[in-house]
């Protein structure tokens, strides 16, 4: 993997990659992304282009596959960032951007590749998970939110494995006000998700999301946070089948004042008007 | 119920996961055995160890073929009888004629993975040797009659309730749970075994090339009677377990014990060079090394070579979240866990649906943390299953689907087009079930069988980027005309 | 073409492919100045004696330290009564007669570093056995019940409590493997703080290849033995000793 970009002057500008999922399934996640970044003065643009990363069919391993949409991507952002329009492309998912960051240059290791092997090269040292960004590169910890309640964090394996990011989403939790961070036993085990192996291996994935749903539980949160929508999606739905009152939600939402304790299922939020069909686990301030 | 290794791969699984026997046994090991060795690594610099012992055995595969003959020379200038043996068959075959030869009745065997891999038990004893695990845990799935279930702790499969009752149904012990009882009956037993035994089998942890030293590490003790009570000694090993120096051995040596079991050193660790010197008063007379291929060439060059640096310590094991699930037997080969799914498919093995093993994995990466030689595990899995793709060793339906996706996802007009329709299908099942998508048809009830799903968003992100471009813009214009008309 | 000629051949073959991911061309050999202590000690030899016996109790072994040879050989005497009164008191019921009660499996009387063990310890009727052959059943059975063995050291290792065992004419294996109970002499002048200053020492006076080719075996001990096999519960004395005592003793010999 290449050296991570350094800043010599403060970023203004960055591209966001919102990412497949958090499109189609999570746009409130999306939307905390934007307005945690404009609330530090950074310019947010969209390439509206953008669709997948194609991490779905790499870890299927389908590499032909991958390799269109990784130089799909590649063509989107790469000129973004060569030529100074963007800083840093930035996206609220520690699991793409280990596609990004450390599965392209596989993607691309072939000679007939060489040219997309140097711009993706050039993409990775400038692509960033959201609190990697917002703690390494920005120097924040305390983003001025807010949550009356018990918090716990369970770390993505992508994230944590091969970014090496745990110190950051943590750091900034820390600094929710009024909230009190809980220990996650196990926070640092598979969730069980991985992608297709959830459909694959659905008994086995279905016993570790149980575990993890079951250690969320016991940790007494009121919510339990994360850097990844992939796994929110897969322990969130084992605590819906579960009937359970706690969720998960992205981090992002946290630190973007979405999220309430009385968000949780069971409980009315007179504020807000429910969303219809009702969406369980997530915050429901889509129209602002 | 246990689980039958030859089995289908569903079932096995399915079988495990149902065993809550097994899973208590399991979930109570595992845990213990992440937690000694993240302590072992913890309290010196671990990171430093692992970087070296990698370096080390890196340079082993790289100079394979000269260390190999280094070996050889060494151990028949010391007196021992070098083999050479191209499969299991070949291996199983030539410690037989060993065997034969001496006129041996009785075998005892130390905890070898290598002899498991080429069922060398089930040949010696068709040909009438009596063949005796003597590794307390081997002992006990031998009396069980099943195969190990772990590299390094063979019966972690049972609990001590399963295990009193095989010393109870086996050895007519009287019911205990106590474990030195147990642990007391046996080592009566396998001292008589020992010591009227004619031929001692080990595998080989490391061989050390530059002494011709074979080096096998126990805590009972019994690696050490195997190598010095009986009048022949065999050890079988594949071709990559070597290292250059005596120093390496040691450096090895102590990455393993840390991470197999926590240890800054097992009990013992047995160094044997040759048969014993005439003037010695123990020792085998005859010694013997088979050093066996058996798919190992075949997984150096379809270029997992990395996999041969392994030291099988089993620390990928207990840090796996699927074993941790299913346990060894599901995986159906002798070699099981993250390295066990790497290497089953390439080694020259008979698997049950060994094509199945790449994927019984999460891609998580706790087993590459683990590692002591920091072999990338979920790297080599991710490769395996792009060989299987380009090999057409993929199910049609996965071929389909997959293209389907990436044909979607290429195009910004069917991405649109793809997420609408899901945005109504998925409404019209959330709809179904009040809120949560409930069910779904296959493939994806694979999920829904025990995960609700979230509905599609009314409105996708780039639609409510849009929206909100579009009112800003609103505003800005309205900002502009206002100065002017002021 | 033979096995081995197959085997080597492809794997030369295999290993000039450029295209071949691993192993990677330019891997260098570990070197000895960067290769690292794994579990170091330091301190004045009595300090490392205590860290050897810190090292062995957390393993369940026991020690003692004492300053001289000839306090060395009461204390192994002692040692020695005190397991005999506490194995007769524990026993209940008639005792099945061995005829080897009171023997000791032990290294031969000039093998071990403190004289006059053999000769003191017959003045207590307790005979030392130092087999000069156990190849046979009959030769195994004469020694298969001895419950005491005695041993020297080649080497000690303070960091991990471990010590090093070489078979030779006068120091059997069977002597720290076959009985329940062991007990290690080692002088002060055999105890290193780590393996890999044992090994650097060996290496520089260019004698480590040979203390392991020209003695057929060469073991390390570390503690009693022991399984944690049934579900991960600790048991001692599977195969080897339960009982590890180690004496540590002073002597005047140049290392």
């Amino acid at each position: 993997m290449t050296a991570k970009k350094t800043f010599p002057n403060p970023p203004r500008r960055v591209a966001l990659f919102v990412t497949c999922m958090v499109d189609m399934l999570y746009p409130e996640v999306g939307m905390a992304t934007v307005e945690l970044l404009e609330k530090q003065g950074i310019e947010v643009v969209f390439p509206e282009a953008q669709t997948c990363c194609g991490q779905p069919a790499f870890n299927a391993g389908f590499r032909d596959e991958a390799r269109v949409l990784a130089r799909r991507f590649v063509d989107i952002f790469e000129p973004l960032v060569i030529s100074g329009q963007v800083d840093a492309v930035v996206a609220p998912s520690g699991s793409c951007v280990t596609m990004v960051t450390h599965f392209y240059d596989v993607l691309f290791e072939s000679e007939s590749a060489v040219e997309y092997r140097y711009r993706a090269a050039n993409l990775a040292a400038a692509t960033f998970e959201l609190t990697e960004f917002l703690v390494d590169v920005l120097g924040v910890t305390d983003v001025k939110s807010r949550f009356d309640g018990k918090l716990t964090y369970h770390a993505s394996c992508h994230l944590l494995r091969e970014l090496g990011v745990d110190r950051q989403p943590r750091a900034l939790l820390e600094n929710v006000a009024g909230a009190e961070l809980v220990p996650l036993d196990g926070a640092d085990e598979c969730c069980g998700f991985g992608g297709l192996f959830a459909i694959k291996n659905g008994p086995i994935s279905t016993a570790m999301g149980e575990r993890k749903a079951a250690n969320i539980i016991k940790s007494g949160a009121d919510v339990a946070t994360l850097c990844d929508v992939s796994c929110m999606t897969h322990i969130n739905g084992l605590l819906s089948r579960q009937q359970q009152r706690c969720r998960v939600v992205h981090i992002a939402q946290v630190l973007n004042n979405q999220v309430d304790v009385a968000d949780s299922p069971g409980t009315s939020r007179a504020d807000v008007a429910a969303p219809e069909p009702s969406r369980r686990w997530q915050d429901a301030r889509e129209e602002k | 119920m246990s689980v039958d290794i030859h089995a289908p791969y569903k079932e096995r699984v399915d079988t495990a996961l149902h065993d809550k026997h097994l899973r208590i046994a399991l979930d109570r090991a595992t845990s213990r055995m992440k937690t000694q060795r993240a302590d072992a690594m913890a309290a010196i610099d671990g990171e430093r160890l692992r970087t070296q012992v990698r370096k080390m055995k890196s340079y082993v595969l790289r100079n394979l073929p000269d260390l190999l003959e280094t070996l050889e020379s060494n151990l028949t200038a010391n007196g021992a009888h070098v083999h050479w043996a191209a499969d299991g068959e070949e291996a199983d075959r030539i410690i037989l004629d060993i065997a034969r030869q001496a006129n041996v009745q009785k075998a005892v065997k130390a905890k070898s993975m290598t002899s498991e891999e080429i069922h060398l038990n089930g040949v010696l004893q068709q040909a009438g040797i009596k063949v005796v695990e003597t590794d307390l845990g081997e002992y006990i799935i031998q009396l069980a009659d099943e195969p190990p279930s772990h590299i390094i702790a063979p019966v972690i499969h049972k609990r001590i309730e399963d295990i009193s009752q095989v010393f109870q149904r086996e050895l007519d012990m009287p019911p205990t749970m106590d474990p030195s009882a147990m642990t007391g009956a046996a080592r009566q037993i396998l001292r008589r075994e020992f010591l009227s035994a004619d031929l001692g089998i080990s595998g080989c942890n490391f061989a050390i090339a530059e002494t011709g030293t074979i080096c096998i590490v126990t805590n009972e003790g019994n690696g050490r009677m195997v190598s010095s009570m009986p009048r022949v000694y065999i050890a079988v090993m594949g071709i990559e377990k070597l290292v250059p120096t005596v120093e390496d051995a040691f450096l090895q040596y102590q990455a393993l014990c840390r991470s197999a079991t926590g240890q800054q050193c097992s009990v013992y660790l047995s160094m044997t060079s040759g048969p014993r010197r005439a003037d010695h008063p123990d020792g085998p007379e005859e010694f013997h090394v088979v050093l066996m291929d058996n798919g190992r060439l075949n997984m150096l060059a379809r270029g997992y070579g990395e996999a041969l640096m392994c030291v099988r310590c089993g620390a990928c094991l207990n840090a796996c979240p699927v074993y941790r699930e299913i346990g060894g037997h599901a995986y159906g080969s002798t070699y099981s866990g993250p390295i066990g799914a790497v290497i089953s498919p390439l080694l020259n093995t008979d698997v049950t649906d060994a094509d199945k093993l790449p994927h019984a994995s999460s891609l998580c990466g706790a087993c590459r943390d683990a590692c002591p030689v920091k072999i990338d595990l979920p790297r080599l899995l991710l490769n395996e299953r792009a060989d299987q793709v380009a090999e057409g060793d993929t199910a049609w339906f996965d071929r389909q689907a997959i293209r389907a996706f990436a044909d979607t996802m290429k195009s910004p007009g069917r991405y649109a087009a793809a997420a609408s329709f899901a945005r109504t299908g998925s409404n019209l099942l959330a709809g179904m079930s009040g809120g949560n998508i409930t069910f779904m048809p296959p493939p994806f009830s694979a999920w829904t069988q025990s995960r609700d799903f979230p509905p599609f968003a009314k409105k996708s992100f780039r639609r409510q980027w849009r929206e909100r471009q579009e009112r800003r813009k609103r505003i800005g214009n309205e900002g502009q005309r206002s100065k002017i008309e002021d | 073409m033979t096995t081995r000629e197959t085997i080597l051949n492809r794997l030369r073959s295999e290993l000039r492919r450029p295209d071949l991911p691993f192993p990677l061309g330019n891997t260098p050999p570990l070197t000895s100045d960067e290769r690292m202590t794994v579990t170091a000690a330091s301190g004045t030899l009595w300090e490392l004696a205590e860290r050897f016996g810190a090292e062995l109790t957390a393993l369940h072994g026991t020690y003692e330290i004492v300053g001289t040879p000839t306090e060395a050989r009461l204390a192994l005497i002692n040692r020695l009564l005190t397991w005999r009164e506490e194995e007769r008191a524990a026993y209940r019921g008639p005792k099945p007669q061995t005829g080897q009660e009171d023997q000791v499996l032990g290294w031969a009387d000039e093998a071990l570093p403190v004289p006059g063990i053999a000769d003191a310890l017959a003045d207590l009727g307790i005979e030392v056995i130092a087999p000069a052959a156990l190849y046979s059943s009959e030769e195994r059975d004469a020694v298969r019940f001895i419950r005491y063995g005695v041993t020297g050291v080649q080497a000690a290792f303070a960091g991990t409590g471990s010590m090093l065992m070489v078979a030779g004419p006068k120091t059997s294996r069977a002597a720290s493997l076959l009985p329940l109970r062991h007990i290690a002499l080692i002088p002060f002048s055999r105890l290193y703080p780590a393996i890999e200053d044992w090994l650097a020492a060996e290496r520089n006076a260019g004698t480590l290849t040979s203390v392991l080719r020209a003695n057929a075996n060469v073991t390390l001990i570390t503690g009693p033995s022991k399984s944690a096999d049934i579900e991960m519960n600790l048991t001692l004395g599977v195969h080897g000793p339960k009982f590890v005592h180690a004496i540590l003793f002073e002597d005047d010999v140049e290392r």
